[in-house]
C-alpha cells in the first residue's frame, strides 16, 4: 500500500518509454517508504514536509532560449572551471551548447542512454527506505551525466560538473551523476551547484554515484553555492574496491534548506577515504549533513572532519555514522565535528554514531560546539583590530582549517575566495 | 604620559587593585615589582582594556585622554601596547597576516595609507633581525606551537613593528633563559626614546639589570607601597618583599 505524496500525485513520469517501468517502480518504492517526516530518526531535525506539499514542477516544460542564454553567461564565471572541462546540467538536463559535449580523456554518456545498466548497477542498490529522495530522483531525472575514466588513466586537469539551476519558478530539478573510475584510474572532479538568478526559489534534488575500481584515486570536491531561496537535497553514494582512495570535500555556502546524505562504502581491503566538509549557515539557513561510512572490508581507513559555522538564526545538523562490519579487522576510523556558533540564536545538533562489529580496530570521534574565544578576541583587539575585524579573522581561521585540506592549490585558493566572501556576509551586522 | 589615580578594580567579587596611584612621565621607564597576587598583571590587563576586570573607582589619563573610556582597540591605536604575559595561540591566523593587519589598523586610525606587501616585508625583516627570529616565523600561525621564548620574542617583534607610545610589558622576562632575555632586553632598549614611556611588570630583578628603569615601584595588596630609584630593585632582591611590608628599614 503506497501512501500518497501530494507532490507526485497525478504526475506522469518523463523520459523515453524504455525508462518508464523503472521510474514507476521507483515511485512505488517512494510511496511505500513514505515521504521523510521528522518522526523518523534520520530526519528528526530537518523538516521536508513543506517540500512535498509545495507546488514544485517535477516535469518542467522545454527550456527556452533565454533560460539557456542565462546559463551560458553564468558558465563564463572563472570559478566554474575552463569551458573545455565543463560538463553541464541545466535543471538536471543536458542542453546542447552548454559546456563541453565530450572530454578527450574520459567517456561521457548519460544514465538515460544506458538506462537498464544504470538502474541495475546504481539506482536499485540505493534503498528508498533510507534514501527516499533518491527514488524521487530516479523517477523524474532526465539525461544526467555518466563519466567513465578508463583503467590506468591519470587525468590531471580537474573535470568540472556544473549543475545549474535556472531562474524558472518552482522547478524541482533532479540532477543525476555517475562517476566511474576503472582500476588504477586517477581523476579530480569538482561538482558545482549554482543558480542563474539570486532570487531563485527552486529545489535541486541531486544524486551522485561514485564507483571506484581497485587502486583508483578520486578527488571529489563539491561546492554548493545555491541562491538563498533554494532548497537543496543531495545523496552521494560511493563504493570503493580494493585499495581505492577517495578524497571528498564538501562545501555548503548557499541554499535555504540543505540536506546532504553521504554514504561511502569501503568494499575492498585497503580502501581509504578522507572526507571533509565545511558549511556556513546564516540567517534562516538550515544545513544538515548526514554521513555514513561503511567499512565492509579489513584494513580500510576513513578520516572525516566536518566543521560548521552557524550565524545568527542559522541552524546546523551533523550526524556522522561509522559502521565496521563483522570480521573487518585492522580498520582505522576517525571522525571529528567542530562547530562555531556566531549568534545568540544559532543552533547546532551534532551526533556521532558508531556501529562496530569487529575488535581489532582503531576508532575515534569527537565533536565540539563553541563560540569565538574571548581571550583570542581580546588579544587581537589589543593589537588594534576592531571587534568586528577580530571576529572575522577568527571565524575565517576556523574555516581555513578545512579549506587547507584541499591539496590542489588552484582549487584551494578558489574555494578560499568563495568561503571568505560568504563569511564576510555572514559576520556583517 | 600616564597618570593613574586611586585605581580600584575587581574580578567578580574580588577586589584586586585597591587605590593604586602611579605617574609615568614621557620618556621614562618604570618598573613595577611585587609578589605573586599583588595585582601586577591585573594592572597591565586593566590598562589594555580587558573587560573581565571592572574598574570601580579612580581614573587613568593617557596623553590627556580618559583611557578607561576607550575600547581595547582604540587604546592600541592610540599607541598603547601590552606585551602579554601569556601570549595567546591563534590557530589558522598567519603571524604575518596579523602583524600587517595590526600595523595597518594603527596607520588607518592616523589617517595614513596602508603599507603594501613589499614595504611590510622590508619593515618586518629589519625588526626580525633585532629579536633574532627566522623568517619561518612569519608563515606560522600566531603563537601556535611556539616555545615560551618564541612567544615572548613574538610580543617584542609586534612591539617593534607598532612602535607604541606607551609599552606595558607584563612579565616578559618570565620563562626566558639568559640569552633570550638579552635579546628581548636589546629589543626593548632599542625603542627607548624621549617620546616613549614603558612600564615593566616583573617579578625578578635580573630584567632590570638589562633594562635599567628610571623608577621602581613596589606593588603589594593592590597598592603602590614603595617607590624609589633603580637601586630599589636590588634592595628588594636582597631583602625580599617582606622587607617592604616591614617598613623598608634595612
Amino acid at each position: 500500500m503506497s501512501a500518497t505524496i501530494p507532490l507526485t500525485a497525478g504526475v506522469a513520469v518523463p523520459g523515453p518509454s524504455s525508462t518508464r517501468a523503472a521510474r514507476l517502480h521507483a515511485l512505488a518504492d517512494l510511496g511505500a517508504a513514505g515521504w521523510p517526516t521528522r518522526r523518523r530518526e534520520q530526519w528528526r531535525y530537518t523538516d521536508l514536509e513543506p517540500l512535498a506539499a509545495a507546488s514544485f514542477d517535477l516535469v518542467p516544460e522545454a527550456l527556452d532560449r533565454d533560460t539557456v542564454t542565462a546559463a551560458q553567461r553564468l558558465l563564463g564565471d572563472a570559478s566554474l572551471g575552463a569551458a573545455s572541462r565543463q560538463l553541464v546540467l541545466l535543471d538536471g538536463e543536458r542542453v546542447a551548447g552548454l559546456g563541453a559535449t565530450d572530454l578527450a580523456d574520459v567517456e561521457v554518456t548519460s544514465p538515460e542512454a544506458h538506462w537498464d545498466e544504470f538502474v541495475a548497477a546504481f539506482a536499485k542498490p540505493v534503498g528508498a527506505k533510507e534514501y527516499p529522495l533518491a527514488a524521487l530522483n530516479t523517477a523524474f531525472s532526465r539525461h544526467g551525466l555518466w563519466i567513465r575514466v578508463p583503467a590506468g588513466a591519470d587525468i590531471r586537469a580537474p573535470i568540472h560538473l556544473v549543475l545549474v539551476g535556472s531562474a524558472r519558478a518552482n522547478i524541482a530539478a533532479q540532477p543525476r551523476v555517475v562517476v566511474e573510475l576503472e582500476p588504477g584510474a586517477r581523476a579530480t572532479v569538482v561538482q558545482h551547484f549554482v543558480d542563474c538568478a539570486s532570487e531563485s526559489t527552486g529545489w535541486s534534488n541531486a544524486v551522485t554515484h561514485l564507483k571506484q575500481g581497485a587502486g583508483s584515486r578520486l578527488v571529489f570536491q563539491r561546492l554548493q553555492r545555491h541562491a538563498h531561496g533554494v532548497a537543496h537535497t543531495s545523496l552521494l553514494s560511493a563504493e570503493l574496491a580494493e585499495s581505492a582512495e577517495l578524497v571528498a570535500g564538501y562545501f555548503d555556502l548557499g541554499g535555504r534548506l540543505v540536506r546532504n546524505d553521504i554514504a561511502i562504502t569501503l568494499r575492498g581491503a585497503g580502501a581509504r577515504t578522507d572526507l571533509f566538509g565545511l558549511f556556513l549557515a546564516g540567517q534562516n539557513q538550515h544545513v544538515d549533513d548526514h554521513t555514513l561510512i561503511r567499512h565492509a572490508a579489513g584494513a580500510t581507513v576513513s578520516s572525516e572532519s566536518f566543521r560548521g559555522i552557524i550565524g545568527e538564526r542559522g541552524r546546523g545538523v551533523f550526524n556522522g555514522k561509522v559502521v565496521v562490519e563483522p570480521g573487518c579487522q585492522r580498520v582505522d576510523a576517525r571522525q571529528s565535528n567542530d562547530n562555531l556558533l556566531l549568534g545568540e540564536h544559532s543552533e547546532i545538533d551534532t551526533k556521532p554514531e558508531l556501529e562496530i562489529y569487529a575488535d581489532d580496530i582503531k576508532c575515534s570521534h569527537g565533536s565540539t560546539v563553541g563560540e569565538l574565544d574571548s581571550e583570542q578576541l581580546f588579544y587581537l583587539r589589543a593589537r588594534g583590530l576592531s571587534d568586528l575585524e577580530a571576529r572575522r579573522m577568527l571565524t575565517a581561521a576556523f574555516a581555513t582549517t578545512i579549506v587547507e585540506l584541499i591539496a590542489d592549490e588552484e582549487l584551494r585558493n578558489a574555494t578560499l575566495e568563495l568561503v571568505t566572501a560568504r563569511l564576510a556576509a555572514l559576520t556583517e551586522r | 604620559m600616564l597618570s593613574i589615580e586611586n585605581l580600584h578594580a575587581r574580578v567578580g567579587d574580588r577586589e584586586i587593585l585597591k587605590g593604586l596611584t602611579l605617574h609615568i612621565p614621557a620618556g621614562e621607564v618604570h618598573a613595577i615589582m611585587g609578589p605573586n597576587g599583588s595585582g601586577k598583571s591585573t594592572l597591565a590587563q586593566v590598562l589594555a582594556g580587558r573587560e573581565d576586570y571592572e574598574v570601580t573607582a579612580g581614573s587613568v589619563v593617557y596623553q590627556g585622554q580618559d583611557l578607561l573610556a576607550l575600547a581595547p582597540e582604540e587604546r592600541a591605536r592610540a599607541g598603547l601596547f601590552l606585551a602579554f604575559q601569556y601570549p595567546i595561540e591563534i590557530p589558522g591566523v598567519n603571524n604575518a597576516y596579523l602583524l600587517k593587519a595590526a600595523l595597518n589598523a594603527q596607520r588607518q586610525s592616523r589617517g595614513e595609507p596602508p603599507v603594501d606587501a613589499f614595504e611590510f616585508m622590508k619593515l618586518i625583516k629589519s625588526k626580525m633581525e633585532v629579536v633574532g627570529v627566522p623568517k619561518e616565523f612569519l608563515s606560522r600561525s600566531v603563537n601556535q606551537g611556539f616555545s615560551g621564548g618564541e612567544k615572548k620574542r613574538n610580543e617584542i617583534l609586534q612591539m617593534l613593528l607598532l612602535e607604541p607610545r606607551l609599552a606595558v610589558l607584563d612579565e616578559t622576562d618570565s620563562g626566558l633563559d639568559v640569552d633570550a632575555l638579552k635579546v628581548v632586553a636589546h629589543g626593548v632598549n632599542s625603542l627607548r626614546s624621549p617620546q616613549r614611556s614603558m612600564l615593566l611588570v616583573t617579578h625578578y630583578e635580573r630584567l632590570l639589570e638589562l633594562i635599567v628603569p628610571d623608577r621602581v615601584h613596589v606593588l603589594a595588596g593592590g597598592r603602590i607601597v614603595k617607590s624609589g630609584p633603580k637601586e630599589l630593585a636590588r634592595e628588594l632582591d636582597e631583602h625580599g618583599y617582606d622587607w617592604v611590608s616591614a617598613g623598608g628599614q634595612a
